[in-house]
């Protein structure tokens, strides 16, 4: 029963309780009288029975009048107050209240106020005490965060039934490709790394389960290496995965850790090498056998005919040659395999000139001016023996020449870059330069254990002089073979410290039971939920399509900025200008972008064994089931609104927006209407609203629905 | 009667010498350069030892080897495994499947010559 309801049914007792009473005395009044005095007073009623009328009529008036300003001024601010004292106490402390009543209600008011901003102070200073605390705290999760995020293996940590608990980005990458669901293209199922996940999602049951058992076995005859090996076939990459089990201080078994190495290199390595070798053997022995059995019979049989031992000596020869065909060719197979084994990082031509020539002025104490090609081209080199390599040339040539001031220039030549380096002077001889490249590196106490020739060599990379036909000017050149790809490979993630969160591991998952079957039973706090927003061409679900969906996951309580889906979508129509002013999304930037059909099945996936949310989920839910049979996509996930929660946890209150909403539990609202921002404020607002809901009984999944259904927006259907 | 000698092997600058140095040994030889056209020859020329390279074009020298052994007609005939090869699980499989000897390139010719004329001789005329 609602407040008003209560109050109604409150005076209206009272005065049919009024009345009663009134009318009872009448009558005794009335049983009271002669015969006589009733005629006279029944003559007298008679007479003025309109003012009679009129001033019952007015006391019920005056007594409604007063009803209603009691009611306004007292009973509803009073039913306000109350719900937003209990805002002010539990989830926002910076709320104030600003009801209109009475003078009595006002100073209630004020006293509540004034009583808030004592409490909220108090409430500040102690959060300031735990922020520094915390920071300090997180500083320190930060740098691990930092180191677990550029380790060159993938690490994850799971519960004793599989859940993540904590992964780095390259397990996400190792695993699944991507950890991030934006980059994600659509179309093809991804496998998922995500905290709260099962593992069991990524690698097979069996081979874990494998593990563990290995495991279990050595615990048991208490060996001291406690791992178990097992190799996967990862996202394009072949993955060898340790298992460490993490056991608490009764040994009892917690979890494990798994951490994962990228062999796909050294296997393909290991493989080739072998190859090369067995090919190498096999041609060895059969060219051998041929050459072996000849010599041997001409030795043997001196006296065979001539046209027999002639047979033989080109049988030798035959196979001499091919012997040497087949030296040739592995030396050569093995050196292109040693040289991709060989680490060489690519980088602009330009910025390989700058660092040689900022070198040779540091180093050498040489005038040095630069003049480059417009356009940009890769190289892939050692910059350390590269520079050393150049430096110690032209210190030589310095020498030699006495040459003091080179001018540098690099010039595309087809699939190689030059790099020339000139002076005024004289040219330096060819035996000079050739004896020069096949000396150890060495300038002043700075040395190699290379020659020019051995780096050169590495490189691909040729050195040579000549004199320049345009400027007349001797000249040595550096030539460098382009390097087609730009990218090393190797991708790091710059990490900002304090700021920085780490959301990718929660170890308060350590202790969950699997809880996906039992979801109507679990408490609101213990779910994992997607939060998401639809945006669409407009509000109509039979013809309107959805143009963006966003969405978040909260596990145990953490909105995990992380763990984002965020596509736009091509709506295959036109978009209305009306919806573009409210979500700002213009037909341009949809072209290009998937369909429905690709991103629903993504996004299935994304929300697979989680509550869904959203703000007025009718309405998102009902976008989606539009597309249930295009898609054969059905989402059977439990849903929560958070409008039907707001309405519920106030009920007196009748907007319920999101940004009322957000206001009133003190949300900072940064990206309003975009799909991943609206789906951000949701999550936001329902962990404001567990506890709230937890304040009038309602604790788990099942009672939430069973409130949401009862209140009235929920009659709002689409 | 000489013995007759079957030379199994696709590469003709091993054949030559062989067969020379069996014809020396006043052997009577025929060659083949393939395993299928080996089990041509068989029924027709009927070695009493067979020379056989594993590396064969087609039909490899285990399959002609394994052919011959299901023969009850051919169990008499001597085979002799001269392959490039060497691995021990390569001279491992071959003696399972029935070979008398397994002789991994290059050999000296001695050795062959030695070991086909253990295996044609009775064993108290052995050199």
């Amino acid at each position: 029963m609602t407040p008003k309801n209560r109050f109604w049914i409150f005076a209206g007792l009272s005065i049919l309780a009024t009345n009663l009473i009134l009318l009872g005395a009448v009558v005794m009044f009335l049983r009271d009288l002669t015969s006589e005095e009733s005629a006279v007073l029944i003559q007298i009623i008679s007479n003025h029975a309109g003012y009679l009328f009129v001033g019952v009529i007015l006391i019920i008036a005056a007594q409604g009048l007063v009803l209603d300003a009691i009611f306004h001024n007292y009973i509803i601010p009073l039913s306000k107050i109350a719900d937003e004292t209990v805002l002010i106490n539990s989830v926002n402390p910076s709320h104030r209240i600003k009801v209109e009543g009475g003078g009595d209600i006002k100073q209630l008011v004020q006293a509540i106020n004034d009583g808030a901003d004592r409490y909220e102070d108090l409430f500040r200073n102690v959060r300031q005490k735990i922020n520094r605390a915390r920071a300090e705290a997180d500083n320190e999760k930060n740098i691990m965060a930092v180191f677990m995020s550029e380790l060159p293996q993938g690490v994850l940590i799971c519960n004793a039934e599989g859940r993540i608990l904590l992964y780095n980005r390259r397990a996400g990458d190792f695993l699944s490709g991507s950890g991030d669901w934006s980059e994600t293209e659509p179309g093809g199922r991804e496998k998922l790394v995500g905290l709260g996940r099962s593992i069991f999602d990524v690698v097979d049951r069996n081979l874990i389960r494998h593990a563990l058992n290995e495991i279990d076995e050595k615990l048991k005859q208490n060996e001291t290496d406690i791992v178990s090996l097992f190799v996967i076939a990862g996202h394009d990459k072949t993955i060898r995965v340790e298992t460490v089990p993490i056991l608490d201080q009764a040994r009892r078994f917690k979890g494990f850790l798994l951490i994962l190495f990228d062999i796909t290199n050294e296997l393909e390595s290991e493989n080739r090498v072998g190859f090369i070798l067995q090919e190498l053997i096999r041609d060895i022995r059969s060219s051998i056998a041929g050459v072996r059995s000849a010599v041997e019979a001409i030795l043997e049989y001196p006296e065979m005919e001539e046209r027999r031992r002639k047979c033989f000596n080109e049988i030798i020869h035959k196979e001499t040659l091919s012997l040497s065909e087949t030296v040739n060719r592995v030396a050569g197979e093995y050196y292109d395999h040693f040289k991709t084994q060989w680490p060489l990082t690519p980088m602009p031509d330009y910025g390989l000139l700058q660092m040689i020539a900022r070198r040779i002025r540091e180093k050498l104490e040489i005038a040095v001016d630069i003049d480059s090609a417009e356009e940009t081209r890769w190289v892939k080199v050692d910059s350390y023996s590269m520079t050393m390599a150049v430096l110690f040339l032209l210190n030589e040539l310095k020498k030699e020449t006495g040459a003091a001031h080179f001018s540098c220039t690099i010039l595309p030549a087809g699939r190689f870059v030059n790099f020339d380096f000139s002076w005024r002077g004289d040219p330096v001889k060819t035996d000079a330069l050739r004896k020069w490249k096949s000396k150890m590196i060495m300038i002043r106490n700075e040395g190699l254990p290379l020659s020019i020739r051995d780096v050169a060599g590495h490189h691909s990379a040729e050195i040579w002089c000549f004199v320049s036909r345009e400027s007349g000017l001797p000249c040595v050149r550096l030539s460098l073979p382009v390097s087609e790809s730009e990218t090393t490979g190797i991708r790091r993630n710059i990490t900002i410290l304090p700021q920085s969160k780490m959301e990718f591991y929660d170890f308060d998952l350590f202790d969950q039971p699997g809880r996906i079957s039992e979801l109507d039973d679990s408490l609101l706090t213990d779910l994992t939920y997607t939060v998401f927003d639809t945006e669409t061409t407009g509000l109509d679900p039979k013809t309107d399509e959805i143009i963006a969906i966003g969405a978040v996951r909260i596990v145990n309580g953490n909105l995990l900025r992380n763990e984002i889906f965020d596509h736009l979508v091509d709506p295959r129509r036109d978009v209305p200008i009306d919806s573009i002013r409210i979500h700002g999304v213009k037909p341009d930037m949809l072209e290009g972008k998937p369909t429905i059909d690709k991103v629903l099945p993504l996004f299935h996936q994304f929300a697979e064994g989680t509550v869904m949310v959203a703000h007025n989920a009718a309405f998102d839910m009902r976008m989606l089931e539009e597309k249930e049979a295009e898609t054969g996509i059905r989402f059977i996930n439990p849903v929560l609104d958070t409008l039907l929660l707001a309405a519920v946890v106030h009920s007196v209150h009748e907007r319920h927006d999101i940004e009322t909403l957000a206001e009133r539990l003190g949300i900072n609202v940064t990206a309003r209407h975009t799909a991943l921002g609206d789906a951000i404020s949701t999550g936001e607002t329902l962990l404001k609203l567990i506890p709230l809901l937890a304040a009038k009984g309602i604790g788990t999944l099942k009672e939430a629905r069973a409130a949401s259904r009862k209140t009235l927006y929920a009659k709002l259907k689409y | 009667m000489s013995h007759k000698i079957l030379i199994v092997d696709d590469e003709p600058n091993i054949v030559v010498p062989i067969q020379f140095l069996m014809e020396q040994n006043g052997y009577s030889t025929m060659t083949a350069a393939s395993g299928e056209e080996a089990i041509e020859i068989i029924p027709k020329f009927f070695p009493d030892l067979i020379l056989l390279d594993i590396m064969l074009p087609g039909m490899d020298g285990f399959e002609v080897c394994e052919i011959i052994r299901l023969n009850p007609d051919w169990r008499a005939i001597k085979i002799i495994f001269l392959t490039a090869k060497g691995r021990e699980a390569d001279k491992a499989r071959g003696l399972v499947l029935g070979a008398d000897a397994y002789i991994s390139k290059p050999f000296s010719n001695a050795r062959v010559v030695n070991k086909v004329r253990e295996l044609l001789s009775p064993p108290e005329n052995q050199i």
